[in-house]
């Protein structure tokens, strides 16, 4: 797992647990991280924890809430507060697996990562490479969030994933994690339902 | 019918799990295959640890995992492989699988376990009834061709007789004709369902196999001489044509004729033959009153034997003068003897009148030309089979006295020849079957306690004596006499007391209606009884050439004349 080493990181981390972490980055950096993408964080001992950016969040201070309470804002006001702002956006990833010795695990990894540590994009081979492993097990740890939209979270996963499987005739991917889906959402009636809406919305497009 | 092309005898593939149920409520078994590639009444293996259990299926259900999935169209809602993916998790088919029998088969062969196996079971075992369940998820098969072979037997052309096939792969199904005939059996169906053609299979193969006697009472003339299907204009062999030595064809009365076909002999019943319990017999048909018995009773202690021809010459109503000039019956009348013999004279004239339907009978004979009787008793203890064809002599009446006296005759012979048996040990009897059709006129609730038959059905298998009833009413036949019958073959039924009649006294009735209401009008017959091992539907063997073929073997061609020169010697290259 070596091909992404140079590559640019989107941001570092903020907090983080074994489940899922938060990395900050600046608003002028915002325009590569994608819900539903694949991200990773390397560690010191050179492992790789994996997971799925689930939210974006960008947080109000005390000058947006002056600012948005004003009658009229200067453009170079809001495009000051914009980007330079101290405040960064809140990356929300949760945590899918991890590699150790170049090992895919789908599991939760021992430890997480630490703060400061960088957080990148997975190049296509990457994700490819991790999405395929196994029995695509990693997608048990999107069906576990509560709170959040798990079907957009999906459906923003999958229309990244799916295109990148089939770019290289591997069309079973797709249906191996449908099936996967059904499977592990079929005592969910409502739940299935929805999420089926979602993919077939999905391959509608 | 059955298949012309048999499945290679190659193991079944797994069709389905078990996933609950028991031996009462019948097991539950998860289908993986489409429903469609299952029958009600298909035989099924399941094998669980060292065990092989046998089981019928009894019925398929649809069900799902969750109603939601069942209740909406899911191709309409999502994209048609997602429907597919989620219909194929979802919706699934049950079956019912009533176990019937266990096998232990022991380890694999190739297993470490089966030598020590092997050591303390040094014999296969025999399939017993089902006494315990196979395991959660124990994998559930269509039973091959040796799974049936085990259960029902090896069709050797012999006692081991074919009579039809597996629905579903055409599988041949036995009968063990050596057990058939040791209880008495019934053949039942509609009108139109093959009844007769599938009697007269089994007949052909008791008849082929010859480890029984079968005494036919042919009542329509559809058994000896060859007839005309009516359904399919096509000629069917009778078993004369085919067994001319084994089958003796006798006709009732002296002429009896069928086209060219001409009787082995006829039978004309001595009067002398004729007991009072014959009579007493007929009490219904004749509506003979309660009087009667007494005065039969006076007639045969004063006649003897010869009380049928005595009455028959008495005269009813002849009178002569006295010496006073009074009118007094004449020493001919019924009268006459009626009062010599303390009788009432008015009953005695009422059943002299009522039994003129016998005496008048062509074939009741005071001295026939020869002893038909005994000659069908000799012609069965010799060892072959006896067609006996009513001819024109088709009433209810007719049928009744002549298969009554027959039969009291034979259950006479056969008594004897067992109790002589069992003192001296020289020559067992031959076991008899004896072939009633329209059964139901003979067994009916109120004939059964009347004729001899019931009696047959109940005890006369110690004898060697059982029944073969043939008939299109079962529910109409006695029910002491239906809880008797050791095998049943049924065509399809549509009457529901006909249903409920043939599964009389069997256990695991709820499944087998069912399949038995659900029979093809033809061709489709369900196997059951103490007979068989365990309930089967099958599709019956075809009455045809074939079934002549594989009984006889290929039929030899009659030689022509450069043929037979040459056989002989008579070539013209010699010269």
């Amino acid at each position: 797992m070596t091909e992404t080493h140079q590559s640019i990181p989107i941001g570092k981390l903020l907090r983080a647990e074994n489940s899922q972490f938060v990395a900050g980055c600046r608003v002028r950096e915002l325009d590569t991280p994608a819900l539903g993408a694949l991200v990773k964080v390397r560690l010191e001992d050179q492992s790789e924890i994996y997971g799925l950016i689930t939210k974006i969040l960008i947080n109000d201070d005390s000058l947006v809430r002056q600012l948005v309470s004003g009658v009229s804002i200067p453009t170079e006001y809001t495009a000051d507060n914009r980007y330079n702002r101290n405040l960064p956006v809140e990356i929300h990833v949760l945590t899918v697996g991890f590699a150790k010795d170049g090992k895919i695990s789908h599991r939760l990894p021992p430890r997480p990562p630490l703060s400061l540590d960088e957080l990148h994009l997975c190049d296509e081979a990457e994700v490819r490479r991790f999405t395929a492993f196994g029995d695509q097990a990693y997608i048990r740890h999107i069906l576990r969030l509560v709170d959040q939209p798990v079907e957009e979270l999906l459906a923003a996963h999958l229309r990244q994933t799916k295109p990148l499987h089939e770019q290289t005739g591997d069309t079973g991917w797709y249906a191996q994690l449908c099936q996967k889906l059904i499977t592990l959402l079929r005592d969910d009636y409502p739940r299935l339902t929805t999420v089926l809406d979602v993919l077939t919305e999905l391959e509608h497009e | 019918m059955e298949n012309s092309t048999q499945t290679p005898n190659e193991p079944s593939p797994v069709i389905g799990y078990v996933t609950g149920g028991g031996l009462e409520a019948n097991l539950q078994v998860r289908l993986t295959v489409p429903p469609q590639e299952v029958q009600e009444g298909a035989f099924v293996v399941i094998d669980s640890n060292n065990w092989r259990f046998y089981g019928l299926v009894t019925d398929l259900q649809l069900t799902a995992i969750d109603e939601h999935y069942a209740n909406q169209l899911n191709s309409q809602r999502f994209a048609p492989h997602l429907a597919n993916y989620l219909n194929s998790q979802t919706l699934y088919t049950n079956l019912a699988v009533m176990p019937v029998l266990m096998n232990e088969k022991g380890p694999e062969l190739d297993s470490p376990e089966y030598p020590a196996w092997r050591l303390l079971h040094t014999e296969d075992s025999d399939p017993i009834s089902v006494k315990t369940i196979p395991n959660h998820h124990s994998p559930v098969k269509l039973a091959d061709k040796a799974d049936i072979a085990d259960i029902f037997g090896e069709e050797n052309n012999q006692n081991i007789f074919r009579v039809g096939s597996t629905r579903e792969q055409g599988h041949p199904v036995c009968l063990n004709l050596d057990k058939f005939v040791q209880r008495s059996s019934g053949i039942f169906g509609t009108t139109g369902s093959g009844k007769s053609f599938l009697a007269r299979i089994i007949l052909a193969g008791l008849i082929h196999a010859d480890n029984a006697s079968t005494l036919i009472f042919d009542m329509h003339n559809e058994y000896g001489p060859d007839t005309t299907s009516s359904d399919t204009k096509a000629s069917a062999p009778g078993l004369k044509g085919k067994f001319n030595n084994k089958v003796r064809l006798v006709g009732l009365g002296a002429g009896t004729s069928f086209g060219k076909l001409q009787p082995d002999f006829t039978l004309e019943i001595a009067h002398s033959d004729i007991t009072t319990e014959d009579v007493l017999q007929l009490s219904q048909i004749l509506n003979l009153k309660e009087t009667t018995g007494t005065t039969l009773d006076a007639l045969e202690n004063e006649f003897r034997e010869d009380w049928f021809n005595a009455f028959m010459n008495m005269k009813v109503g002849s009178m002569i003068e006295n010496d006073e000039g009074k009118l007094e019956p004449a020493p001919d009348s019924v009268a006459f003897w009626a009062r010599q013999a303390g009788i009432h004279s008015g009953a005695a004239e009422a059943l002299r009148g009522k039994l003129a339907r016998l005496f008048n009978r062509p074939y009741l004979n005071n001295s026939p030309a020869s002893n038909g009787l005994k000659e069908i008793i000799n012609t069965l203890q010799a060892g072959r089979h006896v067609v006996l064809s009513f001819g024109k002599y088709e009433s209810e009446l007719d049928y009744l006295l002549v298969t009554n006296l027959i039969t009291r005759k034979i259950r006479d012979a056969w008594e004897k020849a067992t109790t002589e048996f069992q003192i001296n040990k020289i020559k067992e009897p031959r076991p008899l079957v004896v072939v009633v059709e329209e059964a139901h006129k003979l067994l009916n609730r109120e004939m059964a306690n009347q004729t001899i038959f019931s009696t047959i059905a109940r005890e006369m298998r110690k004898y060697y004596v059982t029944l073969l009833i043939i008939d299109q009413r079962p529910s109409q036949i006695y029910d002491e006499v239906m809880s008797q019958l050791g095998t049943r073959i049924s065509g399809s039924l549509g009457d529901e007391d006909d249903i409920n009649a043939v599964l009389s006294g069997l256990p695991g009735r709820g499944g087998l209606r069912g399949m038995l209401a659900k029979l093809q009008p033809k061709e489709e017959v369900l196997m059951l009884g103490w007979g068989v091992p365990m309930p089967i539907p099958i599709r019956s063997r075809r009455y045809d050439q074939q079934f002549w073929i594989d009984i006889f073997g290929a039929e030899r061609k009659p030689m022509d004349m450069d043929q037979a020169s040459s056989f002989l010697g008579f070539d013209d290259d010699s010269d």
